[in-house]
């Protein structure tokens, strides 16, 4: 391993602007040296800030600093520039399980395992939580409960903490719920999951000269899927099944666009 | 091939307020084949297309909603409409905001199912 550091660090002192910082970190956070990882990861990204190999290291080493808030927060940066970015899902995975979310952990590591079949310990970590979560039956109430306590925004609109979620373009969950097929609250991945769509739309938009971008609508798999920016750094996601025309899906998602507009008005944000 | 592609292309064009249609690679942003309007930067089209389409399909997977097999980004001045195909390929096209999206659907799923063959 020291090789190895020093291989990587010559390479980098040849090129500072180099990605390997991201591989030197992590070498050092494996050797022990948080300190020296933090300051070599910090640097990296500070000429690289979308860089998600960085920022999941970074989580990394927050997380072995025991800064948990931290740490969820550069694996959100990572999943909103790479949605499916297997380290930063395995970081938000170990910090819903170190929370005592085991059925949330079980969701984020089976998206692992999928995405990296030959990662034995994404694996061996999937099969231990999920004994976790068979072993915890009442963390699915404990789950609703947590998207229960919600602010109500949506009141009276079906799936009002099911299948609409109002969140901010950081990743954090706002208000609403959305659940996944065993009815877990699955709120806080699909805050992360949508960081960087708000961004990329409003990109796009600006840049083909198409103004002020109003709504996503996604015909999924499993779903259909409406998403719009409700104020600045503010979206909604409105889920329904695919049986449900997308169309009225659109006009469901309008109604939930008015809700959220008002009460984050009257939040005075 | 390519006449095959074009001619899915023309259909979609024919569609009232289609500015533009294209096949798009995936992965990187890529024109495969384009009928635009004048005016129309198809390179761009097609790379902020294809990295849309990359973080929608992203976003959709993670929450289990599983493969986006349409979407649509609708903007003040605009709208973007989006398919993937086959061989890694996304149909896509920009149209006026008012264009009958139902109609230029089944024509981009129609190119799409061109693409296959």
């Amino acid at each position: 391993m020291a090789d190895d550091i020093r291989t990587i660090s010559d390479a980098l002192a040849r090129d500072p602007a180099s990605l390997l910082y991201a591989d030197l970190s992590e070498l050092l956070r494996r050797r022990g040296d948080v300190e020296q990882a933090l300051r070599v990861a910090e640097q990296g990204l500070a000429r690289h800030p979308e860089h998600a190999d960085g920022l999941a290291c970074l989580g990394r080493i927050r997380a072995d600093r025991g800064e948990l808030d931290r740490a969820r927060e550069a694996w959100t940066r990572a999943l909103a520039v790479a949605p499916g970015h297997v380290g930063a899902l395995k970081g938000m995975g170990f910090t819903l399980f170190r929370a005592g979310d085991a059925r949330g952990a079980v969701e984020l590591l089976a998206l692992v395992v999928q995405a990296a079949p030959s990662d034995e310990g994404a694996r061996r970590a999937l099969a231990m939580v999920r004994r976790e979560a068979a072993a915890a039956p009442a963390a699915p109430a404990a789950r609703a409960g947590a998207a229960g306590e919600r602010p109500p925004v949506f009141l009276g609109l079906e799936g009002a903490a099911a299948d609409i979620l109002l969140c901010d373009d950081r990743g954090r969950v706002i208000a609403g719920g959305l659940t996944g097929a065993d009815a877990s609250d699955v709120s806080e991945l699909a805050a992360a999951a949508l960081a960087g769509v708000s961004g990329e739309a409003q990109r796009t938009a600006q840049y083909l000269g198409l103004g002020a971008w109003g709504t996503i609508v996604a015909e999924t798999d499993r779903a259909n899927l409406v998403l719009a920016p409700v104020t600045a750094g503010a979206l909604l996601l409105v889920r329904r099944d695919r049986s449900v025309p997308i169309g009225l899906a659109v006009r469901v998602a309008e109604r939930a666009l008015g809700a959220a507009s008002a009460w984050l008005e009257r939040q005075g944000a | 091939m390519n006449d095959a592609l074009m001619h899915a292309l023309d259909r979609i064009s024919r569609v009232r307020g289609v500015r533009g249609s294209m096949f798009v690679a995936v992965d990187d942003g890529l024109v495969v084949a384009q009928l635009l309007m004048e005016g129309v930067n198809g390179k761009a089209v097609a790379a902020l297309a294809a990295s849309l389409a990359r973080k929608v399909g992203g976003a959709s997977g993670a929450i289990g909603a599983g493969r986006v097999q349409f979407a649509q980004l609708a903007a003040e001045g605009g709208t973007l409409l989006v398919a993937p195909a086959a061989h890694d390929l996304l149909v896509v096209a920009l149209a006026d905001p008012n264009v009958n999206v139902g109609l230029c659907r089944l024509e981009m799923v129609r190119a799409a199912e061109t693409s296959v063959r």
